[in-house]
């Protein structure tokens, strides 16, 4: 009689096979953030006077709203626009909703320097949307458009419109037809219907969507620094100017950790409301 | 004694504090086809992994014609294996996933080629060669399954339920193919199944799990008539049982006593048994007849018409027992009693001496 | 009702109009830019004056920018490998894995995505200074690949997670050794989540600025550092026709997608 020790022979752990992957964050994700943070209570001096000032003065405060301000309004605008059309994309014949999709995907994918280029020589003083403005009588003399936060605004719903339409519409595809064909013989008219039944059955979708395009919106570099100009700066641009001019790494570690804790928080919020339960 | 051609020496698996499988003893004959039956959890499949290598025993030794195959991996065992889910390549096409197990092996072109088409002409696809997998219904991707494990002709073709996925109509279709399979390759089989019907249609002899364990093996006919515990009793057919206490015991053969004071006498009695232990009488529905006067004393019972289902062949009749217990007998289509009988009214079972068994409870 | 596109009545126009005008917004700066790549005017008037190929030809005689894309592509191709081998083995871990805290491993593997990338520019940019690779090709490879690697790892472990692994079991007792069964069966099977990881992959590198800003030194730009270097001095029109190029790519890549997806699909 043979007897052979409890193995499962296939199957081993595995966590083997994930080393190298961890080894790599290890070195150089993990250990570089937390040293820059390290230095957010070392640099100049031991102590948390970073902080202090980071919090405490107006200056500084001035960047925090500019940074909380255009990221709500970025989620705002961009979920009022991505509703209807993620709702658009999931009952719309084929072809035309492959051809939206098309458009979104194109728009999502094209490098994001040539898309904020484009809008930095649109928004220009003499560019193609004040022409417009102006020739439509809306506006009579050219209005300032970038260097300021108007002009990260529209820049930023543009980037982050996709991240909104594409998580919406994988809910509201999944919303069974008779459940509004139910609250229709129920009595409820199409507005009713919209209010009381559609919305809140994609509510998750919104509340999920948002909550990714503002936390992306919250560090984002590239499209502020180039849209808004150094008056309107928003937390990103600032820890890289303390950083990169200015080579106050302390500072610029401090406001590295507050939006560190920020995003981190808000992703373990999302990943609370919106990730099925892992059941092993 | 002559070696067996396979031999289940002792199996047991123990994953952490649960047993799956213990003791699990069978030899089975070249060309025969075995199944496993048995609920869920029962330790069939568990015993077919093992066989497959996929995992390995706490205990216990597998040999096929004499030597141990329990050090050999997987792909060395040449054994042959059709699954529940559907396992065909899916990048593959037909003709490429059954060529699949030639391939690995390195055999020439030509011998493939001319495998292959045997074992689709085999399996009654031939001339799917081309097409793929996902352009396939359930029943045609089980059949190329089974046209690639018997490609490389495996001493042992192993089936893991592999027809739980589908149709109850295709589901039988396949039986038979697989019958006329196993007819034509003479392959050794082992199936697995819960499905009692499925394991009757196709095999030689059944074998039936119950917790990790082999109640009984035998042949369809021999599990029937003759089954060795109450599990197996229960599992393979339809049986009503009636509680009681043995009133005297004399070797193999006991009397019962109902709770209404009646008794049954000269049974064969299963699980041993002393004077006054719980047990219950065993009967076929098919076997129970139904009478307005009671039967010669020993045989049989008095009991109340609970209700009438005409079934077309046959006409089912739920009965009450005076200590209130239910079991249901079957009339055959124009049986003098259908339509003179109704609900509420006082009859007779009785049985004859040999059909009637005892299980005592443990 | 709602959910029916033919019974939303006038709403349905309402729908439609919406959708017109998004379209259009999102098509706008894509369309302009490539019309102004084209055009004559030194500043980007529009519509353009008249129509000329002399942006292209700067940008072509330009060695510079010829260097920085091909330092830009060197960059990407290394990354795109890289970042396909540790995604497939951590997907591996994660899908067929029987360890604790698989979950939270996922989560370690993904966080790169989420965390704002100035954090990680300038954290490993400290750090690089410190190890003299800053400015340097593996510098640029290794931080593209901690952000590449969570899409890769997010496309192939969802094509794993659909790949039964009985298939696997089945290509061992066909006689494949365990891993002769993944080489042939498991891999071109998932093939469609390794293509779909490469070329996510590569987009990322390849697009890549905040990281590259400062990974940067003046013997070796990506092409996104330059067009952003060039930028922050002037919008000229070269820029219009890189641009238009990157949009080129972009809509080949999207097509090569669409049709892997069409053809696993079947």
């Amino acid at each position: 009689m043979v007897t052979i020790a409890t193995t499962q022979r296939r199957r081993r752990s595995g966590l083997g096979m994930a080393m190298p992957a961890i080894l790599l964050l290890l070195a150089f994700f993990v250990v570089p953030v937390v040293m820059l943070l390290t230095r957010s209570v070392t640099d100049p001096e031991p102590g948390l006077h970073n902080y202090a000032a980071l919090l405490g003065s107006p200056t500084y405060g001035r960047i925090f709203f500019n940074t909380f301000f255009v990221s709500g309004l970025v989620t705002l605008i961009t979920a009022l626009i991505a509703f209807p059309i993620a709702w658009a994309l999931a009952i719309m014949p084929r072809l035309p909703a492959g051809i939206l999709f098309a458009v979104i995907l194109l728009s999502m994918w094209t490098n994001l320097l040539t898309r904020t280029y484009a809008w930095m020589v649109m928004l220009q003083q003499t560019g193609i949307i004040n022409r417009m403005l102006q020739s439509i009588g809306l506006i009579d003399t050219p209005i300032q458009l970038t260097n300021n936060l108007i002009g990260v605004t529209i820049g930023m719903v543009y980037i982050m419109l996709p991240f909104m339409i594409l998580p919406l519409y994988g809910v509201i595809r999944k919303i069974d037809p008779a459940i509004l064909q139910a609250a229709a013989l129920c009595g409820a008219s199409r507005m009713q219907a919209l209010v009381r039944v559609l919305l809140p059955l994609a509510a998750p979708g919104i509340a999920s969507g948002g909550l990714m395009v503002f936390v992306m919106s919250l560090g984002y570099y590239v499209t502020p620094s180039l849209l808004g100009g150094t008056a309107n700066m928003m937390l990103a641009e600032f820890i890289v100017q303390q950083v990169q001019s200015l080579l106050n790494w302390g500072m610029g570690g401090a406001a590295a950790f507050v939006l560190l804790v920020v995003t981190l928080a808000l992703y373990a919020l999302q990943l609370r409301l919106f990730e099925p339960r892992e059941t092993r | 004694m002559t070696t067996p051609y396979l031999h289940i020496d002792g199996i047991r698996k123990v994953y952490g504090e649960v047993v799956a499988t213990d003791h699990v003893e069978l030899t089975i004959g070249e060309s025969e086809f075995l199944t496993f039956l048995g609920p869920s959890g029962s330790g069939k499949s568990t015993t077919l992994y093992i066989l497959a290598g996929f995992q390995d025993p706490t205990a216990g030794d597998i040999r096929l014609r004499g030597q141990s195959i329990l050090r050999i991996p997987s792909h060395k065992r040449q054994i042959g294996m059709v699954f529940q889910r559907y396992t065909l390549f899916p990048h593959l096409s037909v003709g490429e996933n059954v060529a699949f197990p030639l391939r690995v092996r390195r055999m020439g072109r030509a011998e493939i080629e001319e495998k292959v088409r045997n074992a689709l002409a085999l399996v009654r696809l031939s001339g799917f060669e081309d097409r793929m997998p996902s352009a396939m219904s359930g029943g045609q991707q089980q059949r190329v399954a089974l046209a690639r494990a018997l490609v490389y002709d495996p001493p042992v073709l192993l089936m893991d339920e592999p027809l739980s996925a589908l149709d109850k109509k295709l589901r039988e279709e396949i039986q038979l193919e697989i019958r006329r399979i196993h007819q034509e390759t003479g392959v050794t089989i082992l199936y697995v199944t819960h499905d009692q019907d499925e394991a009757l249609r196709l095999s030689d002899r059944i074998a039936v799990f119950n917790r990790g364990r082999i109640e009984q093996v035998g042949t369809g006919a021999e599990l029937y008539a003759g089954p060795a515990t109450r599990f197996v009793a229960d599992f393979i057919g339809d049986s009503a049982f009636l509680a009681g206490r043995l009133a005297t015991v004399s070797g193999n053969r006991a009397s019962l006593r109902f709770p209404d004071g009646t008794v049954a006498t000269d049974v064969p009695v299963h699980g041993g048994g002393t004077v006054d232990q719980e047990a219950e009488l065993m009967l076929r529905p098919e076997r129970i007849e139904l009478t307005r006067e009671p039967g010669p004393e020993g045989t049989t019972l008095p009991v109340t018409v609970q209700d009438i289902t005409f079934l077309g062949n046959n006409t089912t009749v739920v009965l009450r027992t005076g200590w209130q217990q239910e079991l249901s007998a079957r009339l055959s289509f124009g049986h003098p009693l259908v339509g003179g009988i109704g609900r509420g009214d006082n009859l007779h079972i009785r049985w004859q001496p040999d059909v009637a068994q005892a299980f005592a409870t443990p | 009702m709602l959910l029916d596109f033919g019974k939303l009545g006038s709403w349905k126009w309402i729908l439609i109009a919406i959708c017109t005008l998004t379209a259009l917004f999102l098509l706008l700066p894509i369309v302009f830019i490539i019309a102004l790549s084209f055009g004559s005017s030194r500043w980007l008037a529009f519509p353009p004056p008249g129509w000329t190929l002399r942006w292209y030809e700067e940008l072509f005689a330009d060695p510079r920018w010829i260097q920085s894309a091909l330092t830009s592509a060197k960059i990407a191709i290394i990354v795109t490998i890289l970042s396909v081998a540790l995604g497939l083995l951590a997907s591996f871990a994660l899908v067929r894995g029987r360890f604790r805290g698989r979950a939270v491993l996922r989560a370690f593997f993904l966080t790169p995505m989420v965390l704002p990338v100035v954090i990680l520019a300038v954290a490993l940019y400290a750090g690089f200074l410190r190890l003299g690779i800053n400015g340097t090709l593996t510098g640029f490879v290794i931080a593209h690949l901690i952000v590449a690697l969570p899409f890769s790892i997010i496309n192939i472990s969802a094509a794993l997670e659909t790949f039964d692994p009985a298939i696997e079991d089945a290509a061992v007792l066909c006689g494949a050794s365990p891993w002769e069964a993944r080489y042939r069966v498991t891999l071109p099977a998932i093939s469609h989540g390794l293509f779909s990881a490469a070329i996510f992959s590569f987009l990322i590198s390849w697009d890549e600025v905040v990281l590259a800003i400062f990974m940067a030194s003046p013997t070796l730009q990506t092409l996104p550092v330059r067009v952003w270097t060039t930028l922050r001095q002037d919008l000229t029109p070269v820029i219009a026709a890189v641009s238009t190029l990157f949009v080129v790519l972009t809509i080949v890549l999207m097509v090569a997608t669409a049709l892997i997806r069409k053809g696993t699909s079947k």
